[in-house]
C-alpha cells in the first residue's frame, strides 16, 4: 500500500472510530495526536484504546503494550510507520 | 459463586451472582429485578448501563477495594429494547473488547429469561489508585 493511500486510510480511521467532527484531510501527518497542542486532535488515554480496537480492525495489528502505544500512536506519521513495520 | 465482594448494596446493587466465567474478563452474570428497582422510566436506562458496569466489575476480578478504584470513564452504543419489569430475571454477558494499559474496554449484553434481548452497549472503565477512603 502506497503511504499517501496509507495516511489517508489512518485518517479516516481516527475520524470514524472516535466519531470526530473534522474532516480526515484536516488531520497533519505530523501534529501529535495527543496532550495539548495547537495543531493537534487532544486525544486522552480512553481515545487511545479506542484507536488500538479500531486498528486491530483495520489493519489486524495488536497493541497491548501501553508503552508502545505512546510512540505508534504519537502522529498520522507514526502509527502510518507502525502499521507498515508490523505489516513488513 | 458468591459475589460478596463488590462494594454496592441495596439498593444500588444491580446484579446478585455470577454464573460462568468464559475466559479473561468475560462471563456471564445473572440479576433478578426487584420491586425496590421499579424506578421512573427515565431512571432506568442508567440502571442498566450500571448493571452493565457492576457485571464488568465481577468478571474482571469483584474485589471491593479494586471497585473503588476504577471509573466509568465511558458508555457507547448503549441500545435499550425495552425496560426491565420487576421480578425479570436478566443474564447479563461481558466480554472483554480491549485494554491498553489501565483503560479497559467491555462489551455487555443484558438479556430476559425469555432471551429477549433487554439492552446491549459498551462500557470504558479506567483503573486509578484511589483508595478506597477517599472514594464517594
Amino acid at each position: 500500500m502506497e503511504q499517501a493511500e496509507l495516511k489517508a486510510r489512518v485518517k479516516e480511521l481516527i475520524v470514524r472510530q472516535l466519531k470526530l467532527e473534522v474532516a480526515p484531510d484536516s488531520i497533519k501527518d505530523s501534529a501529535p495526536l495527543f496532550g495539548e497542542s495547537a495543531d493537534g486532535l487532544g486525544l486522552d488515554s480512553i481515545d487511545a484504546l479506542e484507536l488500538v480496537l479500531g486498528v486491530e480492525k483495520e489493519f489486524g495489528i495488536k497493541v497491548q503494550d501501553e508503552e508502545v502505544g505512546v510512540t505508534a500512536f504519537a502522529s498520522v506519521d507514526a502509527l502510518c510507520n507502525f502499521i507498515q513495520s508490523k505489516a513488513a | 459463586m458468591a459475589i460478596e465482594p463488590l462494594p454496592h448494596t441495596y439498593p444500588f446493587r444491580f446484579v446478585d451472582r455470577t454464573v460462568e466465567v468464559t475466559g479473561p474478563a468475560s462471563g456471564r452474570v445473572r440479576a433478578v429485578v426487584t420491586a425496590g428497582q421499579r424506578l421512573p422510566a427515565y431512571a432506568l436506562p442508567g440502571t442498566l448501563c450500571e448493571m452493565l458496569a457492576q457485571a464488568v466489575l465481577l468478571i474482571e476480578g469483584g474485589d471491593a477495594d479494586l471497585g473503588r478504584s476504577g471509573f466509568l470513564t465511558g458508555i457507547s452504543d448503549f441500545q435499550i429494547e425495552r425496560l426491565p419489569d420487576p421480578g425479570d430475571i436478566l443474564t447479563i454477558d461481558v466480554r472483554l473488547a480491549g485494554r491498553l494499559g489501565s483503560t479497559v474496554k467491555f462489551e455487555g449484553e443484558i438479556r430476559d429469561d425469555a432471551g429477549q434481548k433487554v439492552a446491549a452497549g459498551a462500557l470504558t472503565v479506567k483503573k486509578g489508585t484511589a483508595s478506597p477512603e477517599s472514594a464517594p
